[in-house]
Formats: C-alpha cells, sequence, structure tokens
C-alpha cells in the first residue's frame, strides 16, 4: 500500500477519509476462483430449424433495423425464407425458450416479412465469380435439389438441375396450393438460385429422357426426386371413375387443369396432402369431409392447418374407415366400418381397430385418397439400396454408389420441406467434401448445430466468424428480470367465407411496425446484443471496451470472478468456468 | 401563504422549497403520504427532482450516501422498522461527514406489530452520529427541515427531523408556507469540500487504520460540539427572515417554578394547556420543551432550571432496563453540576396510547406530592 500519508495530528487532517492513490497496484484477478468469459451459445430455435436457419442472428439485425442483412443471414443457410415463412411447421417455435414466459416469437412470420422486404430491393444476389470446372447434376427441383444447387453453386460449382415437369419447384409447385404459397414467392426465391448460374433443365424426366450412362460426364449427382407416388389404401374400387389420388388431384390444381367434381366429396386420409385437398376442394365450391380413421390426436397434418380448414367448412369425421368404394350410377357408396383405438403401434400412435358390425354406407359424388405418397424407384440406378421405404443414405446423403447422393422426401420419412431443404445442403457440403477428398463425417460433425442433427454452412464458408459453442441455451439459464410481457404479433387472415374466393393467401405479412415489436421479443438466447448489462454492473470494472463498443473482453488482471457479469447477463452469452491453477 | 395542511404535507413542502436534487425512499406507515406527495409532484413533471426507486430502507440511504458525496443535497423519510434497517447506512453517513437530511415519523417497533407514535425508532440510533430534532407542530416541522440542511451543511453531518406519527404526520393545521424567493436567501446551494472530479479521481471513505481512525471520530464528536453554536445562528437568522423561532429547547410557565415538567413532540402543546390550568390554580409550575436530543442541549437545559427543585419528565419511549432516554440524558447532564433537583422518570403513552391533560396533571401532582419519586420508573396511564 504506497503512499500512505502520516499524520502526526488531527488538526491536520481532512474530516473524512480520502485517497487520490489508485489501485492498480492491487491485482484483485488473484483472488479469483472462477472465471468469467463470453461465450456466444445456440439457442434452442436455431437447434431446432431443420434447414439450419441461423434464427437467432436475422432475428437480431431485424432489432436494429437492418432488415437487409437479416434477409442475408437466414439466406446464407437456406434459399427459400420467403417459402419457409410460409409452408414451414416452424419447430423453432416449439422450442422457442419465450413459450416457457409468454408465447413463443412468431419466427416464422419474421422470416417471411424479411424475405417480403427483400423482394423490394433492386439488387441481391450477387453471382459467384471464378467457378470451378466441375458441373454437379441434380435430379429434382424441389426444396432439396435447389437447395443443394443453390450452396453448390456458392462453392463455386457449376450446376444443372433436371425436372420431369414443365416447370421447376417439385412439391413446392405440384403439391402446396396457392393459398398457402402463392406462385410469384416461389418464382422469385427460384430465380435467386438461377441468378447464381444454376441451370435448370425442365421437362426431362430421369429414366425416360434421361439415363444414368448420361450422366458418367458428372464427378457427383444429387438426386431428390421427392415421394410422388399416392400410397393406395387398398380398398375394391379405390381406382373406379371419379376417385382420385390427393396429390394427383393437387398437381392437376396447381397446373391449372380442369378437374371434374361432383357437390360431395370425401378425402380419405388425415395428412398434410387430405388437409391442403379438402381446402382446395372447398375453394371450387364443394362439400367436403374427411374420414380418417384414427382419432384428432393422431393426425399427421399440421394443428393450425387442421383449424383453418374447419373454419372454411372442411367436416372431419374421425375414427371412420373406408373398406369398399361401389360406383352408382354417377355416385360413390362408401362402405365404411367405425373404429375404436386398440395399443400403440410402431409408429407410437395407438392402432385403429374396427368395431364388429359398425358398418355403414356414405353417398359422395367422388372420393379423394390422400392416404400418403411413396417414392418412385423404377428409375433409381442399380446399387442404390433401399429400406423402410426410403432410399438408404449415409451421412450428407451418400450412396452406396460412389458419387451418387440422395435427399429430400425420397431419402426421409421426415417430409417436410424444411428437412428437404436440409438435405440438400447436407449433400452439398457432402459433395464438396467428397471432390476434395475429406471425409465427409468429419466436416459435418464439425458444422451441427447444437447437438444436431442439422447443420450450419457459415462456418465452412466463413471460418472463425459468427462463432458459437455447441451449448443449447435453456430457459433458466436466461434472466427473465430484464424481460416483459408482450404479446405475440400476428398478420391478418382472412375467415370463414372470405378464405373460399379464390386462391389468394389466407395469411398476410406483418407490418413492418408489428415485424420489429415481434423482434423485439427475441431474447436472442446464446448471443450477446451489447447490452452493456456486463459493463454496468461489474464492480471491479474489469468489462472492456474498445472505443465506445463491448470488446467481450475481460481483464483479468482485476476480475475477481464474482460472477455478477454471469448472473445479469439477460440472455447467457457469458459463461463461468472454475479457474485453472 | 397559508395552508391547512398535514404533518407529512409540511415535510414535502420543506422538501420542495429545500431544492432538493435527489429523494430515494421506500414507503412505510405512517410515512408514506410524504413520499406519495413528492414522487406524485416529481411524476407530474411539477417538481424537477430525481426520484431514485429503491427495495428497501438500507438501499435509500446507501443511495443518498453516494449521492450526497457527489455534491448532491438530498433527502429521504422514513419510519421505525425502515429506520431499523437503515441502521448500518446512518453510521456511515456521518461517518463519511455528508449533510443528508431524514424525516423519521416516530412509530414503535414491533413486535407486538403496531403502528402509532413513540419513540422508540428514533431513540435506539442515537449513537450512530446523526443530530436529531424533534417537532412539536406542522409549522415547526416545515421549517426545521429547511434549518436542518444549513446546520447539516454547515458541520457536514446528517440531520434526522423527528416527527410523532399521526398526531403530526397524518393531521391538518395551519401552516405558513414561505416563497421560494425567501427560503433561497435563507438556504445557499450545497458545495461540497471535495467535488468528484473524473479529471481528478479520489476514492472516499477509504481505510483507516488505527493510526488515524481514533482522530477521525474525535472530529465528529468536535463537528457534535459546534452544533449547538452554528444551529443557534441559524435559528437567529432564521427568526429574522421568517419571525419564527425555536431554540434548542423552549421554557414556558412560571418563572421559577416549584415543578418543571420536561416533554419532547406533541405532548408539549397538550402540556402547555395544562401548565396553564395549572397556574390559573395557583400552582407553582413550568414547562420545558426539549427540541435538540442530540447533541443534547445540557447547557441550555441548566440554564433554565436553575432554582428548581423538583424536576418531572415524560418519556414516549422505554430502554428496557433502564428506564426513559430523555430521563437517562437529563440525569447524564445535570449528573456534574453542583446542584441538581430531584428527578421523576415518567414512562407513558408507549405505542400510540394518548397521553391526555388528566395524565400530563397527574404527573405534575406527583411530583408536587412527593419529595423524591417512590419509584425508579413512573408509569403514566398504565393498567397495571
Amino acid at each position: 500500500m504506497p503512499n500512505q500519508i502520516h499524520f502526526s495530528r488531527a488538526s491536520e487532517m481532512p474530516d473524512i477519509s480520502v485517497s487520490r492513490g489508485d489501485m492498480e497496484w492491487n491485482k484483485t484477478g488473484s483472488w479469483r476462483v472462477q472465471r468469467p468469459f463470453y461465450e456466444n451459445k445456440t439457442s434452442p430455435c436455431n437447434e431446432a430449424c431443420p434447414a439450419g436457419n441461423d434464427i437467432v442472428n436475422f432475428i437480431l439485425k431485424m432489432r436494429q433495423g437492418d432488415f437487409e442483412t437479416a434477409w442475408r443471414v437466414i439466406k446464407d443457410e437456406n434459399p427459400f425464407p420467403g417459402v419457409c415463412g410460409r409452408v414451414c411447421f416452424h419447430p423453432c417455435e416449439s422450442k422457442c425458450n419465450r413459450g416457457h414466459f409468454d408465447e413463443p416469437v412468431a419466427i416464422h412470420a419474421l422470416e417471411r416479412f424479411v424475405s417480403d422486404f427483400a423482394a423490394t430491393l433492386p439488387k441481391k444476389m450477387e453471382k459467384p465469380t471464378a467457378k470451378k470446372r466441375e458441373k454437379i447434376a441434380i435430379i429434382g427441383s424441389g426444396p432439396a435439389g435447389m437447395s443443394c444447387a443453390y450452396h453448390l453453386a456458392k462453392l463455386h460449382y457449376g450446376v444443372n438441375v433436371f425436372e420431369s415437369f414443365p416447370s421447376a419447384g417439385g412439391i413446392l409447385r405440384m403439391g402446396i396450393p396457392s393459398y398457402r404459397l402463392p406462385k410469384d414467392v416461389l418464382e422469385r426465391e427460384l430465380k435467386e438460385i438461377e441468378a447464381l448460374g444454376v441451370e435448370i433443365r425442365t421437362g426431362v424426366s430421369f429414366g425416360e429422357h434421361l439415363r444414368s450412362e448420361d450422366l458418367k460426364e458428372y464427378p457427383a449427382i444429387f438426386i431428390a426426386t421427392g415421394a410422388h407416388r399416392s400410397r393406395g389404401v387398398e380398398i375394391p374400387g379405390e381406382r373406379g371413375r371419379g376417385v382420385y389420388s390427393g396429390l394427383d388431384f393437387l398437381k392437376k390444381i396447381n397446373l391449372r387443369k380442369k378437374v371434374r367434381l361432383g357437390e360431395r366429396i370425401a378425402i380419405i386420409g388425415g395428412g398434410n396432402t387430405a388437409i391442403d385437398v379438402a381446402r382446395s376442394v372447398r375453394r371450387m365450391g364443394k362439400k367436403v369431409v374427411i374420414l380418417y380413421r384414427r382419432s384428432k390426436e393422431e393426425m399427421p397434418a399440421f394443428e393450425e392447418e387442421v383449424t383453418e380448414a374447419i373454419e372454411e367448412g372442411v367436416k372431419i369425421r374421425y375414427l371412420v374407415n373406408p373398406i369398399r368404394i361401389q360406383q352408382k350410377e354417377s355416385l360413390k357408396r362408401l362402405e365404411c366400418l367405425r373404429m375404436e383405438l386398440g395399443e400403440k403401434d410402431e409408429s407410437g400412435r395407438r392402432r385403429p381397430v374396427p368395431i364388429p358390425n359398425s358398418n355403414f354406407f356414405m353417398e359422395v359424388d367422388n372420393a379423394i385418397i390422400a392416404a400418403g405418397e411413396e417414392i418412385e424407384t423404377s428409375f433409381l440406378p442399380r446399387g442404390i439400396d433401399k429400406k423402410d421405404g426410403i432410399v438408404l443414405t449415409h451421412t450428407g446423403g451418400r450412396t452406396g454408389i460412389e458419387g451418387v447422393f440422395a435427399g429430400g422426401d425420397l431419402a426421409s420419412n421426415q417430409r417436410t420441406v424444411a428437412h428437404a431443404i436440409g438435405s440438400g445442403k447436407k449433400a452439398a457440403l457432402a459433395i464438396d467434401s467428397y471432390l476434395k477428398g475429406n471425409e465427409v463425417d468429419k466436416v459435418i460433425q464439425l458444422l451441427l448445430i447444437g447437438n444436431g442433427p442439422s447443420v450450419s454452412i457459415f462456418p465452412y464458408l466463413h471460418p472463425g466468424e459468427r462463432m458459437r459453442s455447441s451449448h443449447v441455451v435453456a430457459f433458466e439459464e436466461l434472466n427473465m428480470d430484464y424481460f416483459e410481457h408482450s404479446a405475440r404479433q400476428k398478420g391478418e387472415r382472412l375467415r370463414g367465407k372470405a378464405c373460399l374466393k379464390g386462391y389468394g393467401e389466407v395469411t398476410s405479412t406483418l407490418i413492418q411496425s408489428a415485424a420489429l415489436v415481434e423482434s423485439e421479443r427475441c431474447f436472442g438466447c446464446g448471443t450477446c446484443n451489447e447490452c452493456e448489462n456486463c459493463y454496468l454492473f461489474c464492480p471491479d470494472a474489469s468489462i472492456l471496451k474498445r472505443d465506445e463498443t463491448l470488446s467481450h473482453q475481460v481483464d483479468y488482471d482485476f476480475c475477481k470472478g464474482c460472477g455478477i457479469c454471469f448472473v445479469e447477463c439477460p440472455r447467457g452469452a457469458i459463461s463461468l468456468e472454475e479457474e485453472a491453477r | 401563504m397559508r395552508r391547512v395542511i398535514t404533518g407529512n404535507q409540511a415535510v414535502a413542502y420543506g422538501v420542495i422549497l429545500s431544492r432538493v436534487d435527489l429523494i430515494s425512499a421506500y414507503p412505510i406507515t405512517p410515512q408514506t403520504t410524504i413520499v406519495e406527495e413528492l414522487s406524485e409532484l416529481i411524476a407530474s413533471g411539477r417538481l424537477k427532482t430525481k426520484f431514485l426507486k429503491v427495495e428497501s430502507e438500507h438501499s435509500a440511504m446507501a443511495a443518498l450516501i453516494g449521492a450526497s458525496t457527489g455534491g448532491v443535497r438530498c433527502f429521504t423519510a422514513t419510519s421505525s422498522h425502515g429506520l431499523a434497517y437503515m441502521h448500518e447506512m446512518l453510521h456511515w453517513a456521518s461517518g463519511a461527514r455528508l449533510p443528508i437530511v431524514m424525516v423519521n415519523v416516530n412509530r414503535a417497533l414491533g413486535p407486538p406489530w403496531n403502528i402509532w407514535s413513540d419513540q422508540s425508532d428514533s431513540l435506539s440510533q442515537r449513537d450512530t452520529g446523526w443530530v436529531q430534532l424533534y417537532c412539536e407542530n406542522n409549522q415547526e416541522v416545515l421549517d426545521t427541515i429547511l434549518q436542518a440542511y444549513r446546520i447539516a451543511e454547515s458541520v457536514k453531518l446528517p440531520v434526522m427531523v423527528v416527527l410523532d406519527a399521526f398526531v403530526l404526520s397524518h393531521t391538518s393545521e395551519a401552516v405558513e408556507i414561505p416563497t421560494m424567493d425567501e427560503v433561497d436567501k435563507f438556504l445557499p446551494p450545497y458545495c461540497p469540500e471535495y467535488p468528484i472530479d473524473t479529471q481528478e479521481p479520489m476514492a472516499f471513505s477509504v481505510i483507516a487504520t488505527p493510526e488515524h481512525f481514533f482522530e477521525f471520530r474525535y472530529k465528529i464528536q468536535k463537528a457534535m460540539e459546534q452544533v449547538p453554536r452554528v444551529a443557534k445562528k441559524v435559528d437567529d437568522e432564521f427568526r429574522s427572515m421568517f419571525g419564527r423561532g425555536y431554540g434548542a429547547i423552549e421554557k414556558y410557565g412560571k418563572e421559577e417554578a416549584e415543578v418543571l415538567l420536561m416533554t419532547s413532540g406533541t405532548v408539549t402543546s397538550t402540556s402547555r394547556i395544562v401548565i396553564q390550568k395549572l397556574m390559573q390554580e395557583g400552582y407553582s409550575v413550568a414547562g420545558i420543551k426539549i427540541k435538540r436530543f442530540r447533541p443534547f442541549p445540557d447547557e441550555e437545559i441548566y440554564e433554565a432550571i436553575k432554582g428548581t427543585k423538583k424536576l418531572a419528565i415524560i418519556d414516549r419511549n422505554l430502554s428496557a432496563g433502564v428506564g426513559g432516554i430523555f430521563c437517562q440524558e437529563l440525569r447524564a447532564a445535570l449528573y456534574p453540576k453542583e446542584t441538581r433537583p430531584q428527578i421523576f422518570g415518567f414512562i407513558s403513552g408507549l405505542g400510540g396510547r394518548d397521553i391526555t391533560p388528566s395524565l400530563i396533571e397527574e404527573a405534575i401532582q406527583y411530583t408536587l406530592d412527593h419529595d423524591r419519586p417512590k419509584e425508579e420508573i413512573l408509569w403514566l396511564g398504565l393498567k397495571r
């Protein structure tokens, strides 16, 4: 303790004890037994996104009012924010920590807003320069194929996409009705992929116009032909006149082909296709009843879709199973059995069991069978293994054949747009690793978001940027003292009969002010947003700034390791570890 | 301007007129309406004072300590348990020589739970180095706050202004409210001796080893010893400007009385009526009001009681095991003197029980009738 002044009398002393000395000599850091450090972590939404979107970062950019960068952050991982913002079943929101506080952040609505905002900007995507020689072939222009094409193009590959239909988009165009996904939104995002130099050849059917041998010139092929074959219900009469398959019906509508329908339509099945078909039929002014053999709880369709369908006048009869379709003049006579739920089956759902002698009859004009889809395997090259109705793949979509990769619905039973986009991205990474002679498993392992299985391509392209640990931030790790309850923002939604006029979008994009309010609701789990609580609270002035901004450095000469910064960080972006001695 | 206001409103006027820059307080009955009044004025924008919300009285005082160190004139108010909770910070305020002014509305400490008036809260803080001034009426409350800042900033010690729960805090009386201009002439802005300057950083209240600590305490005692002189000067000046003054004590009644009755707070008002009545009945009685408890006005009292044989004192407090605290202080003050009267120590009105004119008369009568008290503690109005 240097320079203490010694007084010999009280009269010489000041009235209060003051010191003009400093404490720099007292390196209190030596008292420390635990050490705080800045560590961005993984948010549960990021981990839950099958497409691997960097949700927490795009919302952070939104909060800063930089919508264009927010859009680019999504685009780093996913070429389809406008599509996903509309049709994704948003598992991110189910995992959103805000759900433990009031309501989850409306992530899908923010993604949609950002995409629609970016659509108004003049020039957005830069065509990558310095092309590599290799050209990759992609079969199928659905979400998996186009996601793979997009990322390969950004990795400087040439890409040829082959599509059997007259226009690109796969299930996004053929399967999803435009009241959920307007065609112009799809068109615009496909164009952005093409702008990177991706070449799409439509009307080329694999196995027919194009054979495996024709693809020999390509060092790698990605097959993502989806699951387009309607699964039958195997009952007498299902191939009769006026009985359609669900996906075929949707394709016809989306290609604006005429479909002859009577007035009363029965739809068999309980998945998303069944709901899409039912809502489309309602828009044609027909009466619709969905027959589903299990109860509401087992229904695989997304709950929101079911609710909207019911609001639009779709009737659903649960625990009913048609066993025969008879033709009676132009009418169909459906013989049905009533069901009850028995023991759980291999899918974890309770198995429907027929109630004996419960047969009854229904008369309808048409029946549409939407009992699920299967993959088409006839054109697949020999040497590709199949199991449980899908193509068997290893990490990154590798098949049994060297240089041939597969993904999307063809290789997965998790048949969502977001999963398909994620699998396309993984395939792009796998193809790049394969062509560079790197081990695919190792590459993918390093890119997992949290504990996976989704991957992020950003660190692959920009090593050392936006670093974060795989630790997924739990609600208990956040400090709720810094948040106030606020209501989840909702876009406008047409209701009831208003929906049924045409195929216009049912829900609207958030207006800018509502989008900003919603983005403010994000806790930003695990990502420092420079709120400076740590700086304000540190009793040892050991949180260092560079100029006016946080340096994310702790002054360990003086930090006593009290842990206040760790506790007061609202979003778990500071960690505390035992001091190594 | 003359207005009919409660004691707590008088406090608020005193604070506003003193141009306080920071208020930090935590609500507690019967102090609450002071903070309500002030915070509403601040919230409505009519009073340009910072109000700092805190989660406890301990923090309220801690906040004031920081602000006062930074040269800010500041204020808080509390009662009872709130004051007890501040205890550690009360020592800090005086040890750091900060001219903080606080109002304490006298209220008993529980248990048993009680929100009514007695002095056990403020008197339990008598050794914390605070000047303590007790008030008799709402006018005195307002005036004492103005004087308190002058005294505090002059001797660099904190001052506690004390008033009785409900009897003053929630009771309306006519009060003369001086204008801002008049008060500005009486109370200049506060200039700290060591202003905070980021260009010349300093650490405050740093450690003092045994080599120096002793002397710092000696200096506090010396500052306390200046209070009688400073307070008198301030009071004289106040009287010349506003026509009202209070002194450290006030004597009323017969000049050379056989029995003197000493009281503090609102009991004095009641006593004035009783003394007047007894004088009219021919008794040789007089009263003394004690306004300043700390530092205790030894000399002023000794001057006032010369020739008196018997001195009755009513304490609205109890130091269990000893008796009334004013009584102890009085005995200690008179002990060194060659002649001293017989002291009759009464305890009355604990937990807000009314000290009625008949009880006061009973105390005086007892003193007249006895040469010396039969008991060390004389319980007045106790249901034995």
